[in-house]
């Protein structure tokens, strides 16, 4: 891999982090340069250490690592906290004007920068950030008019005159350090002339939700998920779809489920916290076999958690969540273009076989943004298939003998034919009850036996029909076996060229399938050694391939409410592979 | 789909026999709902039912429409995510005293203040019967039941008074063994361009032994007789909802510059309709990352 960087702004939150990063981010990928970011922050608006990092690289880069080469720090707590990451070569970019004495540590470089004065100077002190981007510019050889596109882009809206004022901030910055600094860290930032996107999990999600013709979102504003909602309103509309603010979660699904019965692609997406609300209504859509995508951006729990952290802990929610026995497709992207893909594949499941979907993602995914080719998201490769949807020509052969719709027909593939509102003769009633193939309440022993071996059915189906295929990488013929599902795909793919370093060869298999899944009974059997890695405590992950395979795994959990990191995990994973498999 | 012309309020009842108690108040605010339907041009297979849980919930299998019978208390979501979706259907909630103003209050203020397109038919009968008698929140406060031996000792809750200062744009009231005025009044909560909220005195002849059709027939007053009563008047709404002397039946309150949640955000179109693959522009939605 290329020689990559590792920058960061941090400071407290209010300070205009997260865009002073984005804006960052912007600059690098339209130079060509790759970038993946990762962020620290508080559930507070004001006050509260954060921070913005970002990694970049010619090469695609897909994880963040332990080691931070410039710093613009716009507090001494976000020197404390990094103090760890680094090292010989980093820059330290602060302002020494403010009142805090800055403590560097010893063997980084200290680039004291008067950014409040500087950004005065260029229009007023809200642009010092910027300045400080101008500053890191000099420092990492990275050419300002790349910069200047970034901020024509974040304020091209405001005016031109903010635009200029802001490039001025920027170039006060540069032309500082320039004449201040004689630095030579050896930080040259190569360009190229591809062209890239940025985005992040939720955005992928929304605009997998609108190439796939969801028209109707109903939510409650919840840390992480709120940013899909945000996503969809203003661009929903251009489609004649809408996106409703519910009074709760309880709410919000059951508006999800109005919309899918009146023939809506509708999607409701939320937190752990919001799932719960969520789960009354799940029976519900399996048993009115409703097509609904119901997205978990899962985040720290239980309870209230850390609203702001990583997790992956509703896996054993997602799956079993809800009293009875409920019919269901768990889907859980592993990348951010994954996102986009499994969002569009979410919703022909649940139309084609008229039952829940979860889209499990996670709170890393939903806040890292990534840089892609834009043909990662190639528009004429999106397929509709909306199942068993009955136009009016074609309602006569499912009625029965007294011309009544039989929407819950017991058929042998266990799904159904769907009429929605309109459709003439289609008139029916649906009901959480358990019904006959009419809809109407039965407790017929022989009723119910039907719908619930029809409704299981549509499950084992979907098994036949459909790819619950893994994603794979490293050496396919290691004795060592990493199992991971959800987002920490990228930092397993970059793990594997330290551990390549240590001469630990390691095949990865990635899950995006929670139910059904890939059975991995012959990959497990062919390895020496398996390990289940995820995001959370217990090793919910890891409980069920043990139960799929009746054998015991290795379990690397992380739950501080981070992610995992390559080289961290690299370490793991060797120090896992010489310890003794669990007792039986 | 059948023209209005053809349209019979029968059409709107399914061939399920009821298994309310003989003498329920359900009967008759079925009827009048099926027959509001019919009357106002609809048919069953342009009109979308959803209906809560309790006996009143019972009605989406008795009538005869494209209909969903849901999770206790969530009814007007629904009704909001199919009239939303698609503002060609008529859709009407219908439910309980327990579903709309229990388990399901904090939906039944925010449906109102959305104001959207819809009628809600709440079938008041103060108390629970399908779980044998229990308080509800609309009975007595000295009303003796299973679970308040001594009766509730609060006051009920005044739901008119609750859509009023959620800022309805629509409220009356009916008695279900008046057939023709409660008839006329689903109507009217049918054509109102907004949210058309109905409270139905919906007697309980098995449990419910105070508030009964005697009991309604002797005190109800009929706001049409009262030649006083403006119902384009705020005032006389307030007056009216909060006199907790009398029952009243009639239309309390009609907003006439009711604006309806599809025409202020602008949702018209039927979004069951989507093309066979993304969008023709809709590479444009990636550009927007460059």
């Amino acid at each position: 891999m290329a020689e990559d960087l590792n920058w960061a702004v941090g400071g407290e939150a209010g300070d205009g982090i997260d865009s002073t990063g984005k804006i960052f981010a912007q600059a690098l990928s339209r130079a060509g340069r790759h970038v993946f970011t990762s962020k620290d922050f508080a559930s507070r608006i004001r006050g509260g250490y954060t921070a913005y990092k970002i990694r970049t690289s010619v090469d695609q880069v897909q994880s963040v690592v332990d080691r931070l080469d410039i710093l613009v720090a716009l507090t001494q707590r976000t020197i404390d906290e990094n103090l760890d990451e680094l090292h010989e070569g980093s820059a330290i970019i602060y302002d020494g004007e403010r009142s805090w004495e800055a403590d560097i540590p010893e063997d980084a470089a200290a680039v004291d920068v008067p950014l409040k004065s500087l950004a005065e100077d260029a229009g007023g002190a809200i642009m010092r950030n910027i300045v400080a981007l101008g500053a890191a510019c000099e420092i990492t050889g990275f050419d300002v008019e790349y910069l200047d596109e970034a901020l024509e882009k974040r304020f091209g809206g405001k005016g031109s005159k903010i635009v200029e004022n802001n490039k001025e901030a920027a170039r006060l910055g540069q032309e500082y350090v320039q004449e201040n600094y004689d630095l030579d860290l050896g930080y040259d930032l190569e360009t190229t002339d591809n062209d890239y996107v940025l985005l992040n999990g939720n955005e992928a999600i929304g605009m997998g939700a609108l190439a796939a013709g969801c028209r109707f979102y109903a939510g409650y504003p919840i840390t992480p998920a709120t940013s899909i909602m945000e996503y969809l309103t203003g661009r929903i509309e251009d489609y004649g779809g809408h996106v409703v603010q519910a009074e709760d979660e309880l709410s919000a699904i059951n508006m999800a489920l109005g919309a899918a019965r009146s023939g809506a692609r509708s999607m409701t997406a939320t937190s752990g916290a919001g799932i719960d609300l969520m789960t009354e209504t799940f029976g519900l859509v399996a048993t009115s076999e409703t097509p609904l995508v119901i997205t978990d951006v899962q985040r720290s729990g239980p309870s209230t958690g850390m609203p702001t952290k990583q997790e992956q802990g509703d896996l054993n929610m997602a799956l079993y969540g809800g009293h009875g026995e409920v019919p269901r497709f768990i889907v859980a992207p592993t990348t951010i273009t994954e996102c986009f893909w499994k969002t569009i594949e979410a919703f022909n499941l649940a139309e084609k076989y008229q039952t829940p979907v979860f889209l499990v993602s996670d709170l890393a995914m939903s806040v890292t943004e990534q840089t892609f080719s834009p043909e990662a998201f190639d528009m004429d490769a999106v397929e509709i298939d909306r199942g068993k949807l009955v136009e009016d020509d074609e309602v006569d052969e499912w009625l029965d003998s007294q011309g009544r719709f039989r929407a819950h027909a017991v058929t042998d593939d266990g799904v159904s034919p769907r009429a929605i509102p309109g459709t003439t003769d289609g008139a029916h009633m649906s009901t959480g009850l358990e019904h006959d193939e009419l809809g109407r309440r039965t407790e017929d022993q022989d009723e119910r036996v039907q719908q619930v071996d029809k409704r299981s059915r549509k499950v084992e189906t979907a098994k036949e029909r459909e790819e619950w295929d893994y994603r794979e990488f490293g050496d396919a013929d290691a004795d060592n076996l990493v199992i991971s599902w959800g987002s920490n795909e990228g930092a397993l793919i970059e793990a594997l060229e330290y551990l390549e370093d240590d001469g630990i060869d390691v095949r990865i298999i990635s899950v995006p399938y929670i139910f059904p899944r890939p059975d991995l009974s012959d990959e497990i059997d062919a390895a020496d050694d398996t390990i289940v890695v995820e995001c959370n405590a217990t090793g919910q992950f890891a409980d069920v391939i043990e139960h799929d395979v009746l054998t015991r795994v290795k379990r690397i959990n992380k739950y501080t409410g981070v992610r995992f990191k390559a080289d961290e995990l690299a370490d793991e994973i060797a120090d896992k592979l010489s310890q003794e498999v669990p007792a039986q | 789909m059948s023209s209005q012309s053809d349209v019979r309020f029968t059409d709107f009842k399914s061939d399920k026999q009821p298994t309310w108690c003989p003498g329920c108040g359900d009967f008759g605010t079925m009827n009048g709902m099926m027959k509001g339907l019919a009357e106002t041009g609809n048919d069953p297979d342009n009109t979308f039912v959803v209906a809560g849980i309790g006996c009143s919930g019972k009605i989406g299998t008795y009538m005869h429409s494209y209909a969903l019978h849901g999770v206790h208390g969530r009814a007007l979501p629904v009704g909001t995510g199919v009239k939303m979706a698609r503002p060609d259907i008529e859709v009407m909630v219908a439910g309980g005293d327990g579903d709309g103003y229990s388990i399901g209050s904090g939906h039944f203020v925010h449906a109102v203040r959305r104001n959207v397109d819809m009628s809600y038919v709440v079938m008041d009968n103060r108390i629970y019967g399908l779980t044998k008698g229990q308080a509800s929140p609309t009975s007595r406060s000295d009303f003796e039941t299973s679970t308040t031996p001594e009766g509730p000792k609060q006051p009920p809750v005044n739901p008119l008074a609750l859509a009023l200062a959620s800022g309805a744009t629509f409220i009356a009231q009916s008695f279900a063994s008046d057939a023709l005025r409660h008839q006329e009044i689903i109507q009217e909560a049918i054509e109102h361009d907004g949210f058309g909220f109905v409270n139905v005195f919906s007697p309980c002849v098995t449990f419910n032994d105070v508030d009964t059709y005697d009991y309604f027939r002797d005190s109800l007053v009929d706001l049409q007789e009262d030649e006083d009563h403006d119902a384009t008047n705020y005032e006389d709404a307030k007056e009216v909802i909060l006199d907790a002397d009398k029952e009243y039946q009639g239309i309390m309150y009609q907003d006439e510059n009711s604006v309806p949640y599809h025409e202020q955000h602008g949702v018209t179109e039927d979004m069951s309709e989507i093309p066979d693959g993304a969008p023709e522009d809709a590479m444009d939605l990636v550009r927007e990352f460059y």
